[in-house]
């Protein structure tokens, strides 16, 4: 039967060199769909409790998404999965790119890792046939490097995703890397790739991929694609910034409407917000001390959308994707043309570290690319060390002798090779700021910006106070790409899926900070929703299109020939949720020691800026989610104990 | 689904070197076979077959077109997103991105890159969801 889906997955167990097949039951794929919700359900499975993150027994699952493949658009996202180092718990990480149609073009749904091999190896899949190959020569080379010599040698043409030198080290904050340095950067997975000794994938796969009715997925597509294409004329970029400072001073802020963000995005991608995040709040300044008023409109016009749409050789699209919010950039550096930074890139390295140096953002961006490490968490870390040299507690000794002020890019880039490295103080750095914090000492523990373990994202959640509960409650914490309240307005899944709350088309902000039961609602959908998504492999900027533009549920049903009501998906993703909750308890974590860290949540509030005075219950609106969920309010397990 | 081989094979192994996936096997001379789990039914050794020993999914035997007359995709770069679907779709790797035209927003559309490779499957084509892609003959004329 054609339902989208391969029906089957590949278990490589790295220890004994074996491969095995696995056909996947259609009850599961109704159940959990594909991607992290078929990965969720099965390393719940068959991971056993206490797995070392780093040792043979944990599962590191490449996964594609339901609609992958099946004509839709949007939907060329894949996922890796598996048990975090970083945060303990549930570890996943989304990525673009071409990698996604790539796994199932081999003729799985998912590719399977377990054991440790002795040496370092690759995967090769060719026309269906898998095989491990030696990666001792590899061994060391960045991601580029790696991804184009594999490529080379396959005949110059597969789809490759490696790991560079962090995920060798084992850095907690590495990832994996496609497509030269597009990045699934979360949750640490590069260092399970690394524990493994495993290298690369390297997929050339040509296999069909059955579609129930794929004239009427095609329909469907033609019709999203309408939206997408509505472009008007535009104004500068760094006039955006002003249109925040607007609407920063206004009291009341409009539900945001997702064509606006689609046309900002189609223009400048996510830089676009470079600016204008700082203006309204949005944006975390100087480690989650500062605000607009420290990194005002004078000081990130060097980072500006307009300054990288000047580099900008040419527009990059993800598989599958009519919007394209990627491009190339030209650098005078080492590296020359590079991917376009991301704007959580360019905050992190930015005005987290109060860094207005546009080339040295360029410079760290691709050097951690080319590492296979998380620019969030090493952004965090790096701004992590200079508040502590700012207090004292990291001496200009102890840093290696780099002057690690406030915005001195040059130490910035030194200090981040040296993370890459492993080498001085970044042997130190290179774990991420709780790790690192926890080798100090003296108190750096209170200059650490995360949820759970992991360095929190550009989004401030004394803004937009959706971000700190999302941060606070998923299994994999510290994440800005499930929930928000921004996010809900611009789902607008009121207008599929029956009982959900349309929010007040213009509003007091200081309504966003009341923690109500509405809020709790919004927030439980966005989880649900985004499970959804990460089973479909579908892009969240795709989704800010608005429900009644961007056909999810349509789509669905189309490429698999089922028959559900919206209501029926957004219970799969509620149960994908559970999944990774329990995951997590079985695992031996404690959901409420993810609650995101007193500065974040305004505890004390901030004397200035943007969030001026804001804080909030966090611990109600965790409580109230919990509740949503259908879990126990006080403790966040799912079976109500 | 599967394409198949008949009686009629002459054991040429035109259509092994076409094959896309690698799924037909057969000593010279003798009758070849297809793996029908591999076979993705780009129908390329049906059209290459000098003997008619090739019939499709349906068993419908296939008709031979000299390559020189094989359809080959041409894109309508108006209506083309573009998304890539097509590139990667198409199994012998013959699309690749162009560079962009310049003046207006610099996206770069599908071509066709190694056009003697193309088999003419018409998969690209197939797969596009806004029917950028046609195939045709026309590149004949010009
Ligand atoms: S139809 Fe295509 S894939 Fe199938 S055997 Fe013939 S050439 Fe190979
Ligand atoms: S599939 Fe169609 S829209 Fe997409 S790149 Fe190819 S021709 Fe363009
Ligand atoms: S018809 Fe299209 S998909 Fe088929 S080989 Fe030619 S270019 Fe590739």
């Amino acid at each position: 039967m054609n339902r989208g889906y391969m029906g089957k997955i590949l278990w490589v167990d790295l220890t004994v060199k074996e491969f095995r097949e696995e056909a996947i039951p259609d009850e599961i794929y109704e159940k959990y769909l594909s991607g992290t919700g078929l990965a969720a359900w099965l390393l719940s499975e068959r991971l056993p409790a206490g797995a070392d993150p780093l040792g043979p027994e944990n599962i590191l699952a490449f996964v594609s998404g339901l609609l992958t493949g099946t004509d839709s658009l949007f939907t060329g996202r894949w996922m890796v999965a598996g048990k975090s180092p970083l945060t303990g718990g549930w570890g996943d990480a989304n990525c673009g790119g071409n990698l996604s149609p790539a796994i199932k073009r081999c003729g799985f749904d998912g590719i399977f890792f377990t054991g440790v091999s002795e040496k370092p190896v690759y995967l090769l899949i060719n026309h269906g046939r898998p095989e491990l190959r030696d990666a001792g020569h590899l061994w060391g080379k960045d991601t580029a490097e790696t991804e184009e010599y594999l490529i080379a040698e396959a005949g110059g043409h597969a789809r490759v995703a490696a790991i560079g030198p962090a995920g060798e080290n084992l850095s907690l904050i590495s990832g994996i890397c496609n497509d030269r340095g597009r990045i699934a950067a979360r949750s640490g997975l590069g260092a399970v790739m690394g524990s493994k000794r495993l290298k690369a994938l390297v997929l050339n796969g040509k296999k069909r991929i059955p579609v129930y009715q794929r004239a009427e997925v095609q329909r469907l597509s033609r019709q999203c694609n309408k939206w997408v294409q509505l472009q008007p004329p535009f104004i500068s970029g760094p006039m955006a910034a002003y249109v925040g400072t607007l609407m920063r001073v206004l009291p009341t802020q409009m539900a945001m409407e997702g064509m606006v963000y689609k046309i900002l995005l189609k223009k400048w991608g996510t830089v676009s917000m470079n600016q204008m995040s700082v203006e309204i709040g949005d944006a975390p300044v100087m480690n989650w001390k500062g605000s607009n008023v420290d990194w005002g409109i004078g000081k990130s016009l060097s980072v500006n959308p307009d300054a990288f749409k000047a580099r900008e050789k040419v527009k990059y699209h993800c598989y599958s994707c009519p919007l394209g919010c990627g491009g190339v950039c030209a650098t005078k550096g080492p590296y020359g043309d590079v991917h376009k930074p991301e704007y959580e890139s360019v905050l992190a390295l930015g005005g987290l570290c109060m860094n207005g140096d546009l080339e040295s953002i360029f410079t760290m961006n691709e050097m951690l690319n080319r590492a296979g490490m998380d620019t969030i968490s090493a952004g965090g870390t790096v701004a992590f060390a200079m508040e502590c040299y700012e207090q004292g507690i990291l001496t200009r000794e102890d840093l290696d002798g780099l002057d690690l002020t406030w915005g001195n890019a040059a130490a910035m880039i030194t200090l981040v090779g040296k993370m890459i490295r492993r080498e001085g103080v970044g042997d130190l750095l290179a774990d991420g700021s709780v790790q690192a914090a926890r080798k100090i000492g003296k108190g750096a523990e209170a200059y650490t910006m995360h949820a759970g373990g992991q360095e929190l994202p550009m989004h401030d959640g004394r803004n937009d106070p959706g971000f700190n509960v999302h941060y606070s409650v998923e299994a994999t914490p510290g994440r800005h790409t499930i929930g928000a309240q921004l996010y809900y307005e611009m789902f607008q899944l009121w207008k599929r899926v029956r009982g959900l709350p349309r929010p007040p088309l213009v509003y007091h902000k200081d309504r966003k900070y009341v923690a109500d039961e509405e809020k709790a609602v919004m927030a439980a959908a966005c989880s649900k929703f985004m499970n959804v998504a990460n089973g479909a492999g579908l892009c969240m900027f795709g989704l800010f299109l608005g429900a009644a533009r961007i056909p999810t549920f349509e789509w669905l049903n189309a490429a698999t020939g089922w028959r559900k009501a919206p209501e029926e998906y957004m219970a799969i993703g509620a149960r994908i949720q559970t999944l990774k909750q329990n995951f997590n308890i079985k695992h031996g974590i404690d959901p409420r020691s993810f609650r995101a860290v007193d500065r974040v949540v305004g505890r004390p509030p901030q004397n200035r800026g943007a969030n001026k005075g804001r804080a909030m219950d966090i611990e109600k609106m965790r409580s109230d989610y919990w509740h949503q969920c259908g879990w126990n309010p006080k403790t966040g397990h799912p079976q109500g104990e | 689904m599967s394409y198949r081989i008949t009686e009629t094979c002459n054991g040429c192994g035109a259509c092994v070197k076409l094959c896309p996936v690698g799924a037909i096997t057969g000593e010279k001379k003798n009758i070849h076979l297809i793996d029908s789990l591999l076979c993705i039914e780009c129908g390329a050794c049906g059209r290459i077959c000098p003997t008619a020993a090739v019939k499709d999914s349906f068993g419908i035997v296939c008709e031979r077109i000299k390559r020189s007359a094989w359809e080959k995709p041409q894109f309508d770069l108006k209506t083309c997103m573009p998304c890539g679907i097509c590139i990667e779709t198409c199994p012998v790797n013959c699309l690749a991105p162009a560079e962009p035209v310049s003046g207006r927003e610099l996206h770069s559309h599908p071509f066709l890159k190694e056009d003697k490779r193309c088999i003419g499957c018409g998969f690209c084509a197939s797969e596009c969801p806004v029917r950028a892609v046609r195939m045709s003959r026309s590149f004949l004329a010009e």
